[in-house]
């Protein structure tokens, strides 16, 4: 069984495709790596689940549900961290966990579990603007955690933190499926990160979605195809680069 | 070629080194590019529709202004350049001073200037430029639009209410310069005033009263009574019958330039130190 | 499958996923949250001392203008002083709008906001029920201070008393539209100064506007300008309808604005 699904998902502006016709299959309680170039349409991808851009083409389905009949019944499953970092810079980092908290309808101590889930607990006082960048991505995956949602989309969610940070986050990241039963749908540009985290990727670029599977599959497809499988970031790149000319050279 | 990157490469680093510091008519340029597409110039031109409108459907009201003894050429003017004065003008400069500190806080772009070899103080009075400038943009419209109105109000009124550009241009010029010192004041408000429901509801709440103090004495210490206070004395001259208080140069003069010195000075101290405490 | 979930989070009986409620209500508390530090509070304060300072002031200076006028004590204030004080009440509304939205936009809040469980029309609705108490507590202060010119200069009785609250009851009535436009225009603008601009020109237009024209002052900005003392009784179930049903074009004319915005996204 898939929780979330999508057929033949498209979204163009004007005659820019930012994603085409793309079929993705995320299994439940899975870390599923969403993987491509900056521009390839994973945020885009990302912004239509969480309906905050609007599919011109195909539809999805997340648990069982679809948009735009059910968005609020999706949102109430989704936690969700998107591009930069979205908070109120005048309230502390725990008064922003608590707006989060009340409209979720949890109890107050869900916004310490997650400051502390985050590692944030000793800057919780703090007002968000005077954060540091990775205290405030720290922040916005912490409104990501907040009362466990079954599902999480992240975005890139290491950008901005140091190498300690990202070790922390990873694993964390990873043991969520276990920890809290949850399907984590993690995007990044770095294969070598997705690899530590996932066991089910998809390969993303121009829009086209140009691998879907595990990473034994991925192994597999590269050596049928005749790209390095030695270095998993070379493999990517060779499937990216053999796309990209197939475009005739678009990059 | 190699070799010429690398020549170009030393140019280039050596005109970074010791390249002039950037003089404060470009600066005021680069700080105007950064208005672009702001949509500051819709706002400010429908202000200034606004502003003649009325005076356009009611032109045969200045025909009824024996009692006062001014011409109805003349009233149409004053009429219309007294809204201005008293609160379209400064209410749409307390705006251009939310654009400017906007567009630098809201990416951070702040920070960006202030960690480039400009000087805080040039940047300060650039800035300060930029809304004076944009002031006369304002104005020039608003001067722009009385021809307009002037010459539509004439053909359907079939009398000539236009007054020679000469005159017009002189009493939009007299009222820019006075509105200077409340520019300076608008602008050490939102400079020193980090919190904007403070800068912009003071600067707001601050030219309401302006109505009163112009009757008062106390108006000679009140740049954002300075523009309104202009008009009316100009009223005044031009309505025989009408007396105003007029403008007497002494103490006005030296008060205004005090304010004016006074507020760009505490606004270049204060500028980007929030950002680089 | 389902059952395997709700057995998993089992093991968290505290706040599991099912607790995940969410919903439409309203919650103009939540919006009183947000608003911390922005100085919004004080704002109102202020403006309500400010307003409440011209009736004040006024008499102190020239009350004996007003002493041997005709009309109830109220009305002589109201028509002495309500311009200025009006105005000083539709300022404070657009800067208030403005600051509501901005505080969202700014940091990217909103975007957090539209990826929950909520229906972002009542994020609006939440801010009009915010700015609906600050308001007359801002009224309450004019209202004191109108009170008490009566009762130091003027005359008073306990008709006074009831005059005041009919007179600010029906200003906050027609403060309304101008609320809901100001919150509107906040919501459509990403930058605060093209709402603030559009606001001030609003404002303006308002006080250009001729007083005689019945239609022409059911303008939302126009509307506050209005003084219930001495009017006719046709004249204030006119204005009383007409903002009532301006209120409600409005929370209409944002419903389908936000839906708009959705689709177009």
């Amino acid at each position: 069984m898939y929780i979330i699904e999508t057929k033949q998902l498209t979204k163009s502006y004007g005659n820019f495709a930012a994603v085409s016709g793309v079929d993705l299959h995320i299994p439940k309680g899975a870390v599923y790596g969403f993987l491509g170039p900056n521009g390839a349409g994973k945020s885009t991808t990302m912004k239509m689940f969480l309906g905050l851009a609007k599919p011109t083409g195909g539809s999805f389905t997340i648990d069982g549900k679809k948009y735009p009949e059910n968005r609020v019944e999706i949102l109430k499953e989704v936690g969700s961290f998107i591009e930069a970092p979205a908070f109120y810079g005048n309230l502390t980092g725990k008064e922003n966990l608590e707006i989060v908290g009340r409209i979720l309808g949890l109890p107050k101590s869900a916004a310490l579990e997650a400051l502390e889930l985050v590692g944030l607990t000793p800057y919780k006082d703090r007002l968000a603007r005077k954060y540091s960048l990775g205290m405030k991505q720290r922040l916005g995956l912490a409104s990501a955690l907040i009362g466990r949602p079954p599902i999480l989309i992240l975005d890139e969610p290491t950008n901005g933190l140091d190498p300690v940070g990202i070790h922390e986050i990873r694993t964390l990241i990873r043991s969520l499926p276990k920890q809290f039963d949850c399907t984590v749908l993690v995007s990044s540009h770095l294969l070598s990160e997705v690899e530590l985290m996932a066991d089910h990727i998809g390969i993303l670029n121009h829009g086209h979605l140009l691998f879907e599977g595990t990473l034994e599959q991925l192994k597999a497809h590269a050596e049928n195809q005749g790209y390095p499988t030695d270095n998993l970031e070379d493999t990517f790149l060779a499937v990216i680069d053999a796309d990209n000319r197939q475009r005739g050279g678009i990059r | 070629m190699k070799t010429r990157l690398n020549n170009l490469d030393t140019d280039a680093r050596q005109s970074r080194q010791t390249g002039r510091n950037i003089n404060i008519l470009s600066l005021v340029g680069v700080e105007l590019r950064k208005t672009r597409r702001s949509g500051i110039q819709w706002i400010l031109l429908a202000a200034d529709i606004i502003l003649w409108m009325p005076s356009i459907l009611n032109a045969h009201l200045n025909f009824g202004m024996q009692a006062e003894g001014i011409s109805p050429e003349h009233n149409f003017l004053i009429q219309g350049f007294m809204g201005m004065a008293w609160f379209m003008f400064p209410a749409s400069m307390i705006v251009v001073t939310v654009l400017l500190t906007q567009t630098e806080r809201s990416n951070h772009g702040i920070l960006k200037m202030l960690a480039l070899p400009v000087s805080t103080t040039r940047l300060c009075l650039a800035k300060f430029l930029v809304l004076l400038s944009l002031a006369g943009a304002q104005m020039l419209m608003s001067a722009g639009m009385y021809f307009v109105s002037a010459a539509i109000a004439s053909h359907t009124r079939n009398y000539p209410f236009m007054l020679p550009p000469l005159f017009v241009l002189r009493e939009a010029g007299l009222m820019y310069l006075a509105a200077v010192p409340m520019l300076a004041f608008f602008w050490l408000l939102s400079v020193c005033i980090q919190t904007p429901v403070f800068s912009v509801g003071m600067g707001l709440a601050s030219i309401v009263p302006s109505v009163l103090i112009i009757n008062t004495k106390l108006w000679l210490t009140y740049p954002m009574a300075y523009p309104f206070f202009v008009i009316t004395a100009e009223y005044g001259k031009l309505a025989t019958i009408l007396e105003t208080a007029q403008v007497e140069l002494f103490p006005w003069i030296p008060v205004a330039i005090g304010i004016t010195v006074v507020c760009l000075a505490a606004s270049c101290l204060c500028f980007g130190r929030a950002e680089r405490k | 499958m389902k059952t395997q979930s709700l057995s998993g989070s089992d093991r968290y009986p505290v706040h599991d996923s099912t607790s995940r409620r969410g919903g439409y209500g309203l919650k103009p508390g939540l919006e009183y949250k947000k608003i911390k530090r922005t100085g919004l509070l004080p704002a109102f304060v202020c403006c309500g001392l400010l307003a409440a300072a011209f009736p004040v002031a006024d008499m102190a200076v020239r009350s004996e203008r007003y002493l041997s006028l005709p009309d109830s004590p109220v009305s002589i204030l109201l028509h002495a002083d309500w311009q200025m004080m009006s105005m000083l009440n539709v300022l404070l509304l657009v800067v208030a709008a403005c600051i509501l939205y901005h505080t969202e936009v700014s940091d990217n809040a909103l975007l957090k906001m539209c990826s929950l469980p909520l229906k972002e029309s009542s994020l609006f609705f939440s801010k009009i029920l915010l700015l609906i108490p600050m308001l007359i507590f801002t009224l309450a202060l004019e209202a004191a201070a109108l009170g008490f010119c009566c009762w130091h200069w003027l005359s008073f009785s306990p008709e006074v008393l009831t005059e005041l609250a009919y007179s600010m009851g029906f200003s906050l009535l027609l403060l309304l539209p101008a609320a809901l436009l100001s919150l509107l225009l906040a919501c459509a603008c990403k930058n605060m100064w093209i709402s603030l601009g559009i606001g001030v020109v609003c404002i303006f237009t308002a006080t250009m506007l001729p007083a005689d024209n019945f239609l022409l002052s059911l303008f939302p900005y126009a509307m506050p300008f209005q003084i219930l003392a001495g009017m006719q009784k046709e004249t204030i179930t006119g204005f009383s309808t007409a903002a009532a049903l301006e209120s409600l074009g409005l929370c209409a004319a944002e419903i389908i604005f936000l839906k708009i915005r959705r689709w177009s996204a």
